[in-house]
């Protein structure tokens, strides 16, 4: 699989912009904020977070809303919604592309649950939001495992194409924050609580691998298994700070 | 949400005063267009020029008063990524005035051939849909926009489909290479914007600042054969007849620049997917 790949700020208009393509996926995020929120919705001791998920092609409905109730939650605990009362952080996110299952002709208004998107969703809007200059009380990063029960046995796939996600007895997605805390749980299809144990050592250590430094090698190094994202995230930002205080 | 600022009259006098001496802010040249960039993405119909364009396909029962015809729309979002005055869902004048252009220069001039998605006569035909998502906006929103579709459109390939009988089979595109749209011609728009109290000086491509000063603009959809599909200037000063018609010759020249560009994007485009040179082979269309 293609290792991951951003570019940042390149949305003049927005205060920060992020373009994240990971495994066939590429998401813009543009976050505004923060901003004056609007007198119906404001909050006197918090800020606001205003989650919005745009498909492709067609007009967002029920799907994409359920995508913006899973990471609203999860952006308000990493932003330090408690600095900005009566204000509102704006997160949009554009869908750009989204892998195909060549196998299948698929239906464009046919709502369905996809949670292979949101790692790359959530990754997006961390960019964007740390381009933005919001802070964060840290930072996270998720993943998707799906897993496939064979005769050999029950194997267990991190970051899935399309066409695995479909012939998975299950899928999850699970995100941790830099601090190895849980933030996103979420699981499709059926499985045994056993399952679920070894799903979330495996995400766990997909997610906060490298941590420990000197740890990289061990494990076979960087890409062995997925791409560490965090890594990536940090790798990124520190480049287009050095390209930004060049001047200095 | 905030309401974006006005320019402030400062600003105002001194861009308007730059204009009547033929200079821009950004060093252009009243007559310059800014360098055009676009991208097609890894799937077929992903066009972006700051707009992204998507284009999507599916299968649906045609409209019962025309049973011959397929189904093709335009639809335009202006959302929060391009400045936070902008509200999901509630579209604002912009947002209705460029989808209003988009369809009468794209849908209404006949560029793509509606009858050729008709599957079924009455039962089954293609619905086409093009999405615009506007990413970020400096001006001349209208120009880019309608260069996006068009572009969009043309690389665009819907799934093979076959009848036998009765039996209508779409194949995926593991089983057939999927195939382009039947297209007519690529009709673009070019819009002029006038300044100066008579509304004699004409700029091309304006930038938003310069958008906001104007005192009249005017739009041409044309093809490179110089077929006009529409004009269309609302409201503002009136304009001398002859600096019209010197506008359309102008925009015909552009317009025979965007093709030139578009053409080579899409010849780029074509020789990076046919590795191996495979690419003949494995199309099931038939040459017309």
């Amino acid at each position: 699989m293609a290792p991951p790949a951003a570019e940042l700020s390149h949305l003049p208009k927005a205060d920060g912009s992020a373009n994240f393509s990971f495994g066939g996926y590429t998401i813009t995020a543009a976050v505004n904020g923060p901003v004056e929120a609007q007198r119906r919705d404001e909050n006197p001791f918090e800020a606001l977070v205003d989650v919005n998920v745009r498909p492709a092609a067609g007009v967002g409905g029920t799907a994409e809303r359920q995508l913006e109730a899973i990471l609203q939650p999860a952006l308000r605990h990493l932003i330090a919604i408690r600095n900005f009362p009566r204000c509102v952080v704006q997160v949009t996110l554009q869908v750009m592309e989204a892998p195909e299952n060549a196998y299948v002709n698929s239906k464009v208004m046919q709502p369905r649950l996809n949670l292979g998107i949101i790692p790359s969703l959530l990754h997006a809007a961390m960019l964007g939001l740390l381009t933005a200059a919001i802070p964060l009380n840290t930072v996270a990063s998720a993943t998707c495992l799906a897993i496939t029960n064979a005769t050999a046995g029950t194997t267990i796939k991190v970051d899935p194409s399309p066409t695995e996600i479909d012939q998975a007895t299950s899928v999850h997605v699970l995100g941790f924050t830099a601090g190895r805390d849980l933030l996103i749980a979420e699981s499709e299809g059926s499985f045994t609580a056993e399952e679920w144990d070894r799903v979330l050592q495996t995400a766990e250590n997909v997610c906060c691998r490298g941590q420990e430094t000197g740890n990289d090698a061990e494990m076979g190094g960087y890409g062995a298994e997925s791409e560490n994202v965090l890594q990536f995230m940090r790798s990124v930002l520190e480049a287009k700070a050095a390209e930004s205080l060049h001047w200095r | 949400m905030p309401r974006e600022a006005e320019p402030s009259l400062s600003e105002r006098t001194f861009t308007l005063q730059a204009i009547s001496e033929g200079l821009r802010l950004d060093g252009r040249k009243l007559d310059e267009f800014r360098r055009l960039e676009l991208s097609f993405g890894d799937e077929y119909g992903v066009a972006d020029v700051k707009v992204l364009a998507k284009v999507s396909a599916e299968v649906t029962v045609p409209f019962t008063d025309r049973p011959f015809d397929g189904i093709f729309q335009i639809t335009s979002e202006l959302g929060p990524m391009v400045a936070p005055s902008y509200e999901v869902n509630r579209p604002t004048e912009t947002e209705v005035l460029l989808a209003r252009l988009l369809e009468k220069t794209i849908r209404r001039s006949g560029a793509l051939d509606t009858e050729s998605l008709c599957l079924v006569a009455g039962q089954k035909c293609w619905s086409v849909r093009v999405d615009l998502h506007v990413l970020s906006a400096d001006g001349n929103l209208i120009d880019s926009a309608c260069f996006a579709v068009v572009a969009a459109l043309r690389h665009f390939r819907k799934p093979d489909t076959s009848i036998e009988g009765e039996t209508l089979t779409v194949y995926t595109p593991a089983e057939r290479e999927p195939v382009p749209l039947s297209w007519l011609h690529s009709p673009f728009c070019a819009t002029f914007d006038f300044f100066g109290d008579e509304g004699d000086i004409v700029v091309v491509d304006t930038t938003w600042l310069e958008e906001q000063l104007r005192v009249a603009s005017c739009t041409f959809s044309l093809n490179k054969h110089g077929e006009i599909c529409q004009i269309s200037k609302l409201g503002g000063r009136p304009i001398e007849a002859t600096l019209v018609i010197q506008c359309a010759q102008m925009a015909l020249a552009k317009v025979k620049e965007f093709t030139d560009l578009l053409d080579a994007k899409l010849a780029e485009d074509a020789k990076r997917r046919d590795k191996g040179g495979l690419m003949a082979e494995l199309s099931a269309e038939n040459e017309r």
